[in-house]
Formats: C-alpha cells, structure tokens, sequence
C-alpha cells in the first residue's frame, strides 16, 4: 500500500488576535496521494487557505498533526518537493518574471540549469515573451500563470494552489488549467487547489468541502 | 476622517512616524547646536583675545600737561579698573665696574614705576632674581654690564652728574615691544625695536633724578599713564569691540586737545585678532555648513523613504475617489505630526546636548532666533518632501501607476544633464583660482582696518561634497545597472548562487537603496573630512607647541643667569629621556638685531624634534650634518637672504657680543641655508649657527637654555625640575602641555575644537539614521516579498542574503566612497585654509581612532538594519502572506 505525499490527522489551527481567538481549521482529517488531483470547494474566510498553508507545511497545526511519508520532514520539503502557489499577488516584486520563475531552482541549488528550466516552463505556458517583464508589467492573470510556471520547475511530489484563478476570465482559467494539467499529466505529482469556483473544481479528480473550518473529504469524483 | 486617518495612522504605523522623526530631530539638533554654538563661542571671543593684553592704553602725556586733567578726562571718555603712571627717562647709557672691569653700555631707557604698578599690571615687570622692587635691571642690561643684584651702576645723565644706584633685582620685561612703543607715531612707520639697555626706579627715586632734566631736554623725558580698561561692556565680536574702543581712544584724544597721545594697545591686539576672529567665523562655515546641509538631507531622505508606502495609499484614495485636496489634507497631517514629532525630539536632544556641552541653554537670548530656525527648517524640510511628491503624483500619475510597487520614473534631472560632473569641474576650477592667489581666503593687512573675505573660496569644498555624493550615487547605478555582473560576483560570498538574484532586486529597488548609500556616503565623508581637519589642526597644534616651548621641557635662563651649567644635574633627574643645551645670543645683522640660537647639530635631535619642514629642502638631518661640517656655518631666515641678496656660500658677518671686553664684535659666518622654524626661535628672522664657534668668537660656552625629552608626562617632569631648582632660582621652566594649552586658546583653535565635538557626534547618529532609511521604507511589502520566498523555498539563511547584501552595499560601499571622499575633502579643506595653520601642515594626520569608532559605528548601522529586518521575518510566513 502506498503512503500518502501528504497527511492531516484532527490537524485544526486555531489564530490569536488582540485577545480574541479563531479557529480556522477545525480537526481536520485527509490524506493526499501521488497523482491525485484534489479541488478543497468553499467560500471565502471557510479555511481553505489555512489547510493549503498546513499541507504545504507552511504554518504547524495548533493541535493534531501533519505528515508527509512519502516526502520526509519539514525541513526538505520546499522548494524541490512541494511547490506553492500563493494567493495573488505571488511574485517577488523586484524579480523579473523569469528571475521568478528560477527562484525554486536556485534556492534548490540547482544554478546552472536554472535559468535554462525556468525558460522552458515559461514556454511550455506560452509566456517566454514575458520573461523579462516585472511583476508590475503583468496582468494578474498573467502574474498568476508565472507563479504557476514557477510551481512547475522541477519535479515536485505535490502541488498547492491558492485560489490559481481568483483574477483570471473564465476562459483564460480554463485555458491555464489545460496547460496546468496537460503539463502534470507526465507526472505523477499532486494537485490540490483551493478555489470557490465549482468550475475549476469540476476538473480535479476530487472535490473536498469547507466551510466555517470543517472540512468534508466525502465529495463526489470530478468529471 | 482626518481623525479617523490619524487614528490609524498612530495605531499601525507609530514605528514609520517615530523612525521618520528620528531622522528630523537629528537634523533639527544639529543646526540648533550649530547655531548655538555659533552664539556662545562669539559671545566669549572678545574676553578670549583680548586676555593677554597687559596695558590697554598708554596715555602719552604732552610736555607740562597735567595729569589730573589727562585722568578726569579719561573718566568723562570711557570707564577703566585702573590707571598708573610711569616715567620714562633716555639715557646715554649705563656704567658698571665689576671684576676689575669697566662696563658700559650703549644709549638706553630709565622707567619710573610706582609700588602699586606691578599688582596692577603684572604682566609687565616678571622678577627673575633678587627683590621685586628698588632698582631693576633688565636682563639683557645685567648681562651687557655683567651686573647682578647688589653691584652698583651709574645711569649716565645728559647735562648732570651720573648717579650711582645699587641693583636690588633682575627682571624680565616680557611685553618691552609695547612699553616701549613710540606712542603717537604714524601708522605706516615701522615699529621701532625695544631698548636693549633698561632699569627700572621707583617712581619717587626716578622723578627726583630727571625731574631736573625737564627743563633742560624735555624731549628725553616722557610721562605716561598705563591705563586697564573696563572691559565688562565690549561687544562679544572682535571687529565691533575694535571700534568700540578705538572711538573711545579718538574720543579721548579729543578732550585732551594736544595734551596727551593715546597707544590704543587694546585696538591693536583686536585689530590682530581680526584674521583669527575671522578664520574662527570661516571655521564655522567650512565644516558648519555641510553639516547643516548634511541635516537637512537626511531629514528630507528620511521623509521620502516613506514615498512608495505613501504613493500606494493614495492610489488607494484615488480610486474610491478622494480629490487632490482631500489627498493633500491627509498627507499634511501625516506630515505634520511627523515634523512636530521629529522638532520636539530634536530641540530636547539638542537642549540636552547643549547643556552638556557649554551648561548654556537654547531658548534665551541670541541662541532663540537660531533654535526658532532649525526647527522651522527641519519642519520645511521634512513637510516638503512629503506633501510636493504627494501633489505631483496627485496631479500628474495615473492611479495604476501610482499604485504599482515600484516607483515609475525617468532618470533623474542630474543624472540626465550630467549635473555631477559639471559641479566637479566647477569645484576644480574655483580650487585653482584660490590657488593661483595662494589660499588667501582672509585678508586683513597690518594697519588696515577693513578685512576682507572670499566667500567664493566656500564654494569650491561644497560643490565637490555635492559632486562627490551625486558620483557616487552615478557609479552606484552603474554597478547596480551595467556593473550588474560584477557586483553579482562580489557578493558570491555572502549570497551564493542567489548572487545574480539579489544585485537584481538591489537594481529594482535602487531609489530607496541610493538614497540610504548617499545619506551613508555624505555623513561618512563629512565626519571624515571634519575629523582629518581637526586632526591635522591639533597636530600643528602641537608643533605650534613644539616650536614655542622648544621640548617637552625648557629650562630658559639668561646670559647673567644661564641654564647651562645645571645640565649634568638636570641630566640625572629620572624622568629626564635626553637633555640638550642651547645658546641663546644676539647678534646684528648689519643695523638689525636677531636672536642667534647655538647649538651641537650633532646632538640637538636628542632633545627636541627637528622636522624637514623646518629648513629649506626640507631635509633636517642634511641640513644639521651640513651644520656640523662647517664650524662657522650660518642657517639664517628668509628675509635675511633676501635682505642682503645671500648665495649659499657667501660670507656674513655678525656683532656678537664678547664677554672678555664686552663689546659687540665682528664674527665671520658663512651662509649655508635657509632656516623656517627652530624650537623657542620668534617668528621673525633668526640665525642658527654652531655653539662651539660661537663660544669661541665670544669668549663664553654658557648655554642659557637646556631642552628636555621627557619620558614622563611633561608637566610632571617640569614640576621636578622646578622643585630642584627651587623658587629662588631666577630660571624660567615650562613645558608642552602649557604651551599647547595656549595654542588652543586661539579663537580659531577653539572653534574648530567646537565644531568638531558637536559634528562628529552627529555623523555618528547620521550613520544609524541611514540604517532607519535602509529598513523602514515599504517594510510590509518587504516582509511580503520575504513571505512569498521562504513559501517557495527560501531558507532563512538565503533570504538573509539578500538582507545582508543590501546592507553591505549601502554601508559598507558607502562608507568606503565616504571615506575616500572625506580625504579628498579634507585635503581641499587644509589648502583652502591655509591661514589657520601655524606652521603649515607637512600632510594630514589621520585620525586613526576616529576612523575606527566610525568603521563601528558603520558595522552597527548594518547590524541594526539587517537584525531589525529579520526580527520582522519572525512573523509567521502566513500572516506576511496575508498583508497587503
């Protein structure tokens, strides 16, 4: 039996502010294995970016755990085995869209074929034109398919994306979520999204429901 | 809505506006001080220079004037502490049998003085041997009639008998160019030279020997009365309390209608001081200036760091569609309560400092006006650099420009017309006008009463400063543009292979990265330029020291009484390094009478430091080896050679006295150089030649001073030899550290002392206030940038590299411009001031210690902005995330 890229068991998150608590995560149970694609459906404020940030291991749980047995610790997983999409804006202001791009691979200590694969993923996004615009020059659709080139450097194990087409036209998402998945269809890495839209959801393999911190991985199997 | 903005402006933004008013209240401090500084050093200036002038007025009463008259008069012009008169007698000389020989000397001056005249003016009269009253003797007299207390002398009289008198002390006449002073002689005549030959009488003893004579030769006997003025009146600027007293002189000479000629001593020495008065003022402006300059700077940078922050918010405005005014309103209000903040931080600092400094305050007096106007200037400044852009970007940006993250924007306006380069050729070209007219910046001749002052000449050193900071910040761009390749590979060792990236973000960021690199560049080039003046000064200080006290220790004796012979016990006094003897003669030169000092040029260096700058060539050790080969060889001054038309070579022949006969006999010397300065010789011309030929062309080997190195402190030192030779011993010792003390005294000396603990102070704190400019701007946005890095991979030590290398660039690269500019500077600065140093400069002294208190001082900057960066790192990645 294979293990999962990445786990939660009853992982809730709980932030404290001035005095007042919330909980944005509530026990939260699921687990991801290599080549799923996984949409987590809910509205604004429901916690989807909280569990992406947990899964990513970008925050620690306030109780429960997180685990990644097919990855390793905490420590080695960014930037060669898990990659992130942040919510816009994602790019480093003062990196041109190609220095973006090849950010993981430098980080990664990879600089001799950094620029060489940041070059390709542009291309394989149809944005080798923008490799030396800054972020400030780019549409937020644009920024974002960069942030997603960005995520596709490498060969990383699991994919997260926060909200990927929250300022994207319809059939500009639709044409970026073809290119996200025709790239990934070689691979056998994880997708997991977070969005509102039921639209991109009904492209992934799997839809999770959250709302108000508690999370439903009993959804129905995407198309 | 100005409260609710306010609000949160206090609420969430208190570490922009506490950080943006620390940069304003340093610069309010700094010209506050500056112009106190300014008020208090010229409120003491005149109380400074004039505290050495023993007799202020010297009343020349005319032939049968009275005196009461000449007295009440004076009261009517002016009002004064005390007043004595002093008879002065000519004589055709004076007789002494001593030894089985007869002395005599040659025409000379009897004074009458009253008992009270040496407590009211002690100056005058300094006892070296014997009593302090009764008849006196002049040194120079005793040796010339080889007289000492207890031997009788006749005082020849002109038409009466000679009268015999006994000598009951042996003194020194330390101010004799003054009291003997031909008083009412045109300005354009040369002074005349003091009288070798002197004795002093009690004013009863002296009136009943030459009264007699007044009837007879009226014209050899003269009244004066020596007159201390009040000085509590005089206005605190040299010039204004010249003309105060010189208007109470004519004044004086008014009422007196004839009856007696005023020697205004007091207008003279203010008259003297004018230049230093002067250069003391210049001083101020020199390395004033750009520091006040400096201030307002930072305070500007410091309010424009905030800009892209600012730019952002307004966009923001904008598109829920606030108007230019409310936009406007909103900023003043940011503006504003950064600027009370900022000048109520800085008139504290600046109030504490002043305090420390002088125990003065700055809100009485003349020091308001200046405190009023370095607030108001630090509050413009700071206003103006927020509320200009914020109207300009109102009126002109469009609100999706305005609101990206970096700034938009053309090369600057200097950059394109080349501004830099321009302002250096002019800096260039005033430099060498100056130096085509020899650096006379100050000009105020002997007996003129007008100075004059090229302000032109200030022009050169702050167009170079502006130039060199505009440069600095061209080649920035170029290393950070072009040179982009160069600089990746320099910070391979703080950033790997994230080199490229990181001079990357640097270029995008250059405004904010220039602005902090410029305000390093300039601080550090101020303080440097200010500290290696400084310096420099204090090292000719000391060698203006060094060249008036002769060594660390003198022992000064005279021809009757000679240090000479105590030198073996001298010698074998611990503390004692090196001890040399010293002729000190008189010879004539032609009709010109000049100190000649005799030395062993083999061994002088032993005791007492003899710099190349000393002699022409500049070679000391040459100079003192061609001195030895040639027995009867001859350094003389400048104004001789030039006097006399000398060639190296030629034969000089001088009147030295000989002991055997004493009478002035012809020596043969020959000219071998020139000499500048020697230790204890005047600044007018003097001969140096070997002791052992002068001792053998003289009949005497006596050495009247002996130098001493010590190994010791020098006051300690002098205070042991003091107490070996006792209180009776008529030898005068002094050491360095008192003739330093003197040196510094100079007004200029004590405004360049002043300028330079408030203005090095200062560049310290600019260099923190540069960290505040490094880490404060666009900070959440920074820590966003930071959050998105470390999301994708980033480790903490990677993003430190960009931290780190932000921070040795700005610092470090411009500490460094800094330094060499400051250098640069501060040898402009020397050469411009020419005219404060005594003796010239031979180069600069580096202040090695300074130096190095700024290095660390620099290192903390970078420490403070990289620590305080990555503190703000500690937020959790996703609450960075989550910020806008």
């Amino acid at each position: 039996m294979t293990s999962p890229v990445v786990e939660t068991i009853d992982a809730a998150r709980i932030f404290h502010r001035g005095g007042r608590s919330f909980e944005a995560l509530r026990a939260a149970s699921c687990r991801v294995f290599l080549g799923e694609r996984i949409a987590i459906l809910g509205p604004s404020g429901s916690g989807k970016s909280t569990l992406l940030h947990l899964l990513g291991g970008l925050d620690r749980p306030t109780s429960g755990r997180v685990a990644w047995p097919e990855l390793g610790t905490n420590l080695d997983l960014r930037p060669k085995l898990i990659a992130i999409v942040p919510q816009s804006p994602s790019l480093v202001p003062w990196l041109s869209t190609v220095e973006n791009v090849e950010l993981p691979a430098l980080l990664g200590g990879e600089p001799r074929t950094a620029r060489h694969q940041a070059m390709t993923s542009l291309e394989n996004l149809g944005l080798a034109n923008l490799a030396k615009r800054l972020p400030q020059e780019l549409s937020g659709g644009q920024a974002q398919r960069v942030a997603i080139a960005r995520a596709l450097m490498g060969d990383c194990k699991l994919i997260l994306a926060d909200e990927p087409t929250g300022q994207i036209d319809g059939a500009t998402a639709a044409a970026l979520f073809d290119a996200l998945l025709t790239h990934l269809a070689s691979r056998d890495a994880a997708l997991v999204v977070a969005t509102h839209d039921p639209a991109v959801a009904a492209r992934m393999g799997r839809s999770w429901r959250i709302d108000h911190g508690v999370l439903d991985t009993a959804a129905a199997t995407g198309s | 809505m100005l409260a609710i903005w306010l609000n949160g402006f206090l609420r969430r933004r208190l570490d922009l506006i506490l950080g943006s008013a620390a940069g304003v209240a340093l610069a309010v401090a700094l010209l506050a001080l500056l112009g106190a500084f300014l008020v208090t050093s010229g409120r003491s200036m005149t109380a400074r220079s004039i505290a050495a002038v023993p007799v202020d007025w010297q009343i020349q009463l005319a032939t049968g004037a009275d005196a009461k008259f000449v007295i009440d008069a004076l009261g009517q012009a002016t009002a004064y502490r005390k007043i004595e008169p002093v008879g002065y007698a000519d004589t055709a000389g004076f007789t002494a049998r001593t030894g089985g020989t007869v002395q005599t000397t040659g025409p000379g001056k009897v004074l009458g003085v009253d008992r009270s005249y040496r407590t009211d003016f002690p100056e005058q009269i300094r006892s070296l041997i014997g009593a302090g009253e009764g008849v006196l003797l002049a040194q120079q007299t005793a040796a010339n009639l080889h007289a000492t207390v207890g031997d009788s002398i006749a005082i020849e009289r002109a038409g009466l008998p000679p009268v015999e008198v006994k000598v009951d002390g042996i003194v020194d006449l330390p101010n004799a160019d003054s009291l003997f002073q031909a008083v009412g002689l045109a300005p354009s005549v040369a002074p005349q030279a003091p009288p070798d030959n002197v004795v002093i009488l009690p004013l009863t003893q002296w009136h009943a020997l030459f009264d007699p004579l007044t009837s007879m030769r009226s014209a050899a006997i003269e009244t004066q009365l020596h007159v201390g003025l009040t000085h509590d009146r005089l206005p605190s600027e040299p010039m204004a309390a010249y003309d105060s007293v010189s208007r109470a002189a004519r004044n004086l000479e008014a009422r007196l209608a004839g009856a007696g000629i005023v020697a205004d001593n007091l207008a003279a020495r203010l008259d003297a001081v004018r230049g230093d008065a002067l250069y003391a003022g210049i001083l101020f402006l020199f390395l004033g200036m750009p520091g006040a300059l400096l201030a307002i700077l930072v305070s500007h940078a410091v309010a424009v760091s905030g800009s892209g922050r600012r730019r952002w918010e307004q966009s923001l405005l904008r598109i829920r569609g606030a108007s230019i005014a409310q936009i406007l309103r909103l900023a003043a209000l940011e503006a504003g309560t950064i600027s009370i903040t900022g000048v109520a931080l800085g008139l504290c600092l600046a109030t504490l400092a002043a305090r420390l400094l002088w125990q003065d305050s700055l809100f009485t007096g003349a020091a308001l006006p200046w405190t009023a106007a370095a607030a108001l200037l630090g509050a413009m400044a700071s206003m103006a650099a927020v509320l200009l852009p914020a109207w300009a970007q109102a009126r002109s940006l469009t609100v999706a420009v305005a609101s990206a993250a970096i700034a938009p924007g053309a090369p600057p306006l200097w950059r394109r017309f080349r501004v830099d380069l321009l302002l250096l050729l002019l800096s260039a070209a005033l430099f060498w006008l100056m130096q085509r007219q020899g650096y006379q910046i100050v000009l105020a001749p002997e007996g003129v009463p007008a100075a004059s002052v090229d302000y032109y000449a200030f022009a050169s050193p702050i167009l170079l400063w502006i130039a060199l900071g505009l440069i600095s910040a061209r080649l920035l761009g170029i290393a950070l543009g072009p040179g982009r390749r160069l600089l990746s590979w320099a910070f391979h060792p703080v950033a790997g292979p994230l080199s490229s990236l990181v001079t990357a973000a640097l270029d995008r960021q250059r405004n904010r990265i220039t602005r902090a690199f410029t305000v390093v560049l300039l601080a550090m080039s101020f303080a440097t330029s200010t500290a290696v003046f400084d310096a420099t000064f204090r090292a000719q200080a000391r060698v203006d020291a060094e060249l008036t006290n002769g060594a660390d220790v003198t022992v000064t004796g005279s021809a009757a009484l000679p240090a000479g012979p105590l030198l073996p016990q001298l010698e074998g006094l611990p503390g004692v390094a090196a001890a040399q003897p010293m002729q000190h003669r008189f010879a004539y030169v032609g009709s010109d009478l000049q100190d000649l000092y005799g030395i062993d040029p083999t061994s002088i260096g032993r005791a007492t430091r003899m710099s190349g700058a000393y002699f022409q060539g500049g070679n000391a050790t040459a100079t003192m080896a061609a001195l030895a080969e040639i027995p009867d060889g001859l350094l003389v001054s400048e104004e001789t050679v030039r006097d006399y038309q000398l060639q190296p070579g030629d034969k000089i022949n001088l009147r030295l006295l000989n002991v055997t006969d004493h009478q002035y006999r012809t020596v043969p010397f020959h000219f071998i150089g020139i000499v500048r300065e020697f230790p204890t010789a005047p600044s007018d011309s003097f001969l140096v030649a070997n002791a052992a030929y002068v001792a053998g062309q003289t009949g005497s080997s006596t050495a009247e001073m002996v130098l001493l190195r010590s190994r010791i402190e020098p006051a300690r030192l002098a205070h042991e030899v003091e107490a070996v030779l006792g209180p009776a011993s008529g030898l005068r010792v002094s050491d360095i550290d008192s003739a330093l003390r003197l040196v510094n005294s100079s007004l200029t000396a004590i405004d360049a002392a002043g300028l330079s603990e408030i203005e090095l102070g200062f560049a310290v704190l600019m260099l923190l206030v540069a960290a505040a400019i490094v880490f404060i701007p666009n900070l959440a946005e920074r820590r966003r940038a930071f959050a998105i890095m470390a999301a994708v991979g980033a480790r903490l030590p990677q993003i430190r590299a960009f931290i780190w290398s932000e921070g040795l660039l700005v610092f470090l690269g411009g500490s460094l411009a800094g330094l060499l500019s400051g250098l640069l500077l501060a040898g402009m600065l020397v050469k411009l001031l020419t005219g404060v140093f005594d003796p010239q400069p031979e180069g600069l002294t580096i202040p090695w210690l300074y130096l190095a208190v700024l290095a660390v001082a620099m290192f903390v900057a970078t420490l403070a902005a990289a620590v305080a960066t990555q503190i703000t790192l500690r937020r959790p990645i996703v609450t960075a995330l989550r910020e806008e």
